[in-house]
C-alpha cells in the first residue's frame, strides 16, 4: 500500500513537472519569451496539489512566475495567451479585482464529454498559469456559475503559493 | 425633403448596425474602473452549441436549457461589485438602458423595488418579426450585471436560463407580474 502511494505521488509530480501538454507549454514560453521572466520549480509541488487539488480536477499542470510584473494593459497580454493557445479555445471568464490589483483570465477548451481549462492569474508581482481537466459534475458546477467559480479558483489556488 | 429623408436614413443606418451588434456597450466597459470587482462570462457560439450537447437529456432541466442554448449565438455578462452604495450613478444605469432604446429594441420587463433598492429592466430585440436577443440590466445598491444574450429566446424562457452561465434568476411569477404591472 506504502509503495502504491510512492508511486501515485511521483507520478503526480511527474505530471506536474514536466507536464508535457503542447498549448499549457506555449503559453508558458510566451509570457518568459515576451516578458523576459522565468517560471520558477517548486519543490514537492506534485505532491502538495496531489492531497489539495479541488474535486472534480485532474491533470494539473502549473507554472509559477515570480518577480513578474503584470502589465498595465491586460488586453495585449490576453492576445498573447490567447494566440498561443491557438483554435478550440475559448475565452469563457475574467475576473478583475482592483483591492488586490489581481486579473484572472480563463480559457475553455470543450471536447465531447470533457473541457479543459487555461486559468492565468496575475497579481502585481506574481504571474501563474494552471492548466486542468473538469470531470462531468465539475463541468456542470462551471457552466452553472462561472463567476463564483472564477472568484473561489483564485482562493484555491492561494492554497499553493 | 427627400434629400434631407435620404440623410436620416443614411445616418440612422449605422447607429442601429451598431446598437444591434454589440456585444458589451462601451460605457458598460466604463464601470470596471470603479467596481471593486469586475466578472466577464463570455460564451460565444462554438461553446453554447458544446454545452448544449454536454448537458444531459436525462435531467427535465438540463434538457430544456441544452435546447434553449442550441441556437443562441452568445451570451455575454458582465457583473460588477462594488465598495459601497452609490458608487455607480442612476445616470449610468440610464446610459446603459439607453443602449437598447435604439429602433428594434423593446423594454418589456422593468420591476423597481422601493424596499430593497434592486432595479430589473428587460429588453428585447425584434429582427423580421423575430426574438433576436435579451438584455437584462439588473442593478442593486452593491451591484450593477449587464447580460445580453444574442439569439432566438423568448422572454418566459429566460426564467428556464436564469441560474446558469451566469445569467441572474428570473423566476416565472416576477416575470408574469412585472409584465402586468403589478411590480413597482
Amino acid at each position: 500500500m506504502k509503495s502504491l502511494r510512492v508511486v501515485l505521488l511521483v507520478f503526480c509530480a511527474t505530471t506536474v513537472a514536466f507536464g508535457s501538454d503542447r498549448e499549457f507549454r506555449g503559453v508558458v514560453h510566451a509570457i518568459e519569451h515576451t516578458y523576459g521572466v522565468h517560471h520558477m520549480h517548486i519543490p514537492f509541488l506534485g505532491v502538495a496539489m496531489f492531497f489539495s487539488r479541488p474535486e472534480g480536477v485532474s491533470g494539473i499542470h502549473l507554472a509559477v512566475f515570480e518577480g513578474f510584473e503584470a502589465p498595465a494593459d491586460t488586453e495585449d497580454f490576453s492576445r498573447i495567451v490567447q494566440n498561443s493557445l491557438g483554435g478550440g479555445w475559448y475565452p469563457f471568464v475574467r475576473v478583475l479585482s482592483q483591492s488586490d490589483g489581481e486579473t484572472t483570465l480563463i480559457y475553455a477548451n470543450p471536447s465531447g464529454g470533457k473541457m479543459r481549462m487555461l486559468i492565468v492569474n496575475l497579481e502585481p508581482s506574481e504571474a501563474t498559469v494552471v492548466e486542468l481537466r473538469l470531470d462531468e459534475s465539475a463541468i456542470k458546477s462551471w457552466l452553472r456559475e462561472p463567476g463564483e467559480n472564477a472568484e473561489s479558483e483564485g482562493s484555491h489556488r492561494h492554497h499553493f503559493d | 425633403m427627400r434629400n434631407t429623408m435620404l440623410w436620416i436614413l443614411l445616418l440612422s443606418v449605422p447607429l442601429v448596425a451598431r446598437a444591434q451588434d454589440f456585444k458589451i456597450p462601451p460605457d458598460v466597459e466604463k464601470l470596471s474602473a470603479k467596481a471593486k470587482e469586475t466578472v466577464e462570462v463570455t460564451m460565444d457560439g462554438p461553446m453554447l452549441r458544446w454545452a448544449s450537447k454536454f448537458l444531459s437529456a436525462e435531467d427535465p432541466e438540463e434538457e430544456k436549457c441544452a435546447k434553449l442554448v442550441a441556437n443562441l449565438r452568445g451570451i455575454y455578462v458582465r457583473s460588477f461589485e462594488f465598495d459601497k452604495e452609490g458608487a455607480y450613478t442612476a445616470a449610468e444605469v440610464e446610459a446603459l438602458r439607453s443602449q437598447v432604446r435604439s429602433p428594434g429594441w423593446t423594454r418589456v420587463v422593468g420591476v423597481r423595488s422601493d424596499r430593497d433598492g434592486d432595479n430589473v429592466d428587460v429588453f428585447f430585440k425584434l429582427e423580421n418579426d423575430k426574438m433576436a436577443g435579451i438584455v437584462i440590466i439588473a442593478a442593486e445598491p452593491k451591484e450593477l450585471t449587464f447580460v445580453n444574450i444574442v439569439g432566438p429566446l423568448e422572454v418566459d424562457q429566460l426564467a428556464d436560463l436564469g441560474g446558469e452561465f451566469g445569467i441572474p434568476k428570473l423566476n416565472h411569477e416576477s416575470l408574469e407580474k412585472a409584465q402586468k404591472g403589478d411590480h413597482k
